[in-house]
């Protein structure tokens, strides 16, 4: 798994972002299921979650999936979490 | 989807958190495009009694109702034991949720050995 800096990670505009904020799990992670399923192949999605296990609940389900798993941003009491749809 | 689970369920309303758990690790697996199986034995039966759902709630967890919908909105299937519906007074065909199937011994047997992995909660 190759995960971004945060430099880089910043500079991402994602196809579409899921606020899973105030979910608790597996939310974010059906959100997540939910959201790739609404991007194009090679495009980026962007999960919000306020679950600080969401960031490698997400790398673990992207590595099963299939998905590319970014990385992580944090934010303002919350993660920002990157995937890559790869299928 | 080439995996299955089969997460075997036999607490019930009683203990929320050992209740809700096994409808997490389900909603994920399906999540994950593993096939999920639900069994319910013992006080388990009791979680898929219509409208019991409603009232169970573990702390830091979605409701079960919420968790229940995932389930069956993701595909999972839900086995209920016979004699442990019986045992209870749980008889009526109308008393269960919508796709719960009762089975005996024999059918918790095969899903079991023919899944990837099995839990027990």
């Amino acid at each position: 798994m190759t995960v971004a800096a945060a430099t880089d990670l910043q500079s991402i505009t994602a196809n579409k972002i899921v606020d899973a904020r105030g979910s608790a799990c597996p939310g974010p992670l059906l959100e997540a299921k939910k959201g790739i399923g609404a991007v194009s192949i090679s495009q980026i999605l962007e999960i919000w979650s306020s679950d600080p296990a969401t960031k490698t609940d997400i790398a673990a389900w992207s590595a099963k999936v299939g998905q590319s798993f970014l990385g992580v941003l944090p934010a303002d009491g919350y993660d920002r979490v990157f995937v890559r749809r790869q299928k | 989807m080439a995996e299955k689970l089969v997460i075997m369920v036999t607490h019930g309303p009683d203990d929320p958190e050992l209740a809700t758990i096994p409808f997490v690790m389900a909603v994920a697996a399906l999540a994950s495009e593993v096939e999920a199986v639900l069994g319910f034995q013992a006080d388990g039966v009791r979680l898929v009694a219509r409208g019991v759902a409603e009232q169970v709630a573990a702390p830091s967890f979605p409701p079960l109702a919420k968790l229940l919908a995932d389930f069956r909105e993701l595909g999972g299937s839900i086995l209920v034991c016979s004699p442990c519906l019986q045992s209870r007074g749980i008889t009526a065909p109308d008393d269960l949720v919508d796709g719960a199937v009762v089975v005996a011994a024999a059918r918790f047997v095969a899903e079991i050995t023919s899944a990837t992995n099995s839990l027990v909660y």
